[in-house]
């Protein structure tokens, strides 16, 4: 017999089908982290679920292939995984990946930025520490600051965010990468999460070809997370839906 | 059949070993990416012409999911599940999601019909690969409500909720069909090997 209340359980069938609003996903996923034999099973069932693509075969056009193998040859390619150190609390949402790269290393964020910003995906210009005249100044000093730390983190949905921060700037530099896209009516919102109040940092840009352009993020405080939930149009003054990304930022 | 390699790699793994291509693309290996692509194309290309429909949007869905797998290689991790699982939860996310952001309700309504009856007839077109026929054997083995449930959501693109109001059922019999199904459908390839 069902219960009334939701037994997150149940939804590892529609999980693994890919059949779950974005909302739901994200709640099914948060329960994942802490659930060893859910993870186990959700996994059996998308082994499953993809063994469907096999009746559904087709073979594409042969120039696909040559299209693919060529942007493949100019494309450049992401790092493995880099454990984090011991000891630093930071919580990684996303059950897929659960290890995100961290380097801090304020030459690889500005690198990274640039390349996201601009939608480079081929870093060849890596030597080149050049913060692009259009960036503010703000940008730039988050980017180049000693202290700054980089991060990457998994939305729910899909895509991920990339962030450089700075304790001394109380400030962080945000760009996201294939987001899904959005119906006009809804944006992606920005907040600062704090231990006693939501603060909206604005709306995010719109993406050109999937990344949006670097956003300074400024007024962090200790203890705060940063959060992407999707709005109305113009946003919102408290988060309305979860998150569909949340990354804990370090305290200093 | 073996995959063509562009180039001669003499150290290359067997065409089957996806991971240990994986492992190798990861490394910037393009003739390992060729071989990926030779054994996946069709399954990435497949799916998202049956959930896409347009043809050239799933080539574009393809080519997006074949260079994420190129990207994203060294992210892999063999713990989580097997290489082909990674390969098409990424490829079926991508289908689905490019249905759901660009498609309007009313144009889904219509791909309802398609997905619950076209099935047959692409099964048929495939019927001579081998695991094709055990994969529509154990989809045959379903009750007529797990199989509507399963490939509604898997080929349609629907969440469960959608899938609910398609066939006319509660919520939270959809949801235990889908996973009652796919349990039977592990259970099943899973005995069949």
């Amino acid at each position: 017999m069902r219960l009334r209340r939701p037994d997150p359980h149940t939804l590892a069938g529609a999980y693994a089908l890919d059949a779950l609003s974005e909302a739901d996903r994200a709640a099914f996923e948060r329960h994942l982290v802490a659930c060893d034999s859910c993870r186990h099973e959700a996994s059996s069932l998308r082994e499953a679920a993809g063994q469907l693509a096999e009746v559904t075969a087709s073979t594409p056009p042969p120039r696909l292939r040559e299209q693919v193998l060529a942007e493949a040859a100019r494309t450049r390619q992401q790092p493995p995984p880099v454990a984090e150190t011991p000891g630093t609390q930071r919580s990684w949402l996303g059950f897929t990946r659960p290890t995100a790269p961290r380097l801090s290393v304020a030459f690889a964020g500005v690198c990274i930025l640039i390349a996201l910003g601009l939608g480079a995906l081929t870093l060849t210009t890596q030597q080149r520490l050049r913060v692009y005249e259009t960036r503010s100044h703000e940008i730039a000093a988050v980017l180049n600051a000693p202290d700054a730390d980089i991060m990457t983190v998994q939305a729910t949905t899909h895509g991920s965010a990339t962030v450089v921060m700075s304790h001394a700037a109380h400030a962080l530099v945000l760009t996201t990468k294939r987001l899904p896209a959005l119906p006009t009516t809804e944006c992606y919102q920005v907040w600062l999460m704090g231990p006693h109040r939501d603060r909206s940092a604005g709306v995010l840009p719109t993406p050109h070809q999937g990344i949006t352009a670097p956003m300074i993020v400024s007024g962090l405080a200790n203890g705060d997370r940063l959060g992407l939930t999707v709005e109305a149009a113009g946003g919102a003054k408290h988060p309305d839906s979860p998150p569909v990304l949340m990354l804990g930022l370090p305290t200093s | 059949m073996t995959a063509e390699l562009p180039g001669e790699r003499p150290t290359s793994p067997p065409a089957s070993d996806l991971a240990g291509l994986l492992a190798k693309v990861a490394r910037g290996d393009e003739a390992a990416f060729a071989a990926v692509y030779d054994q996946v194309g069709a399954l990435v290309f497949g799916l998202a012409r049956r959930v896409v429909k347009d043809p050239a949007q799933s080539e574009e869905v393809t080519q997006e999911v074949l260079l994420e797998v190129w990207r994203s290689a060294s992210r892999f991790d063999p713990v989580q599940g097997s290489a082909r699982s990674w390969l098409m939860t990424m490829a079926h996310r991508r289908a689905v999601d490019r249905v759901r952001s660009a498609q309007a309700s009313a144009e889904r309504e219509a791909r309802a019909t398609l997905a619950a009856t076209d099935y047959d007839v692409v099964v048929e077109e495939v019927e001579a690969r081998l695991e094709a026929q055990r994969v529509r054997r154990c989809l045959d083995s379903l009750t007529e409500l797990q199989r509507e449930s399963v490939t509604l959501a898997y080929y349609g693109g629907y969440t469960y909720r959608e899938v609910a109001g398609l066939l006319g059922v509660a919520v939270g019999t959809v949801k235990t069909r889908m996973r009652d199904g796919l349990i039977r459908m592990r259970d099943c390839m899973g005995a069949g090997q």
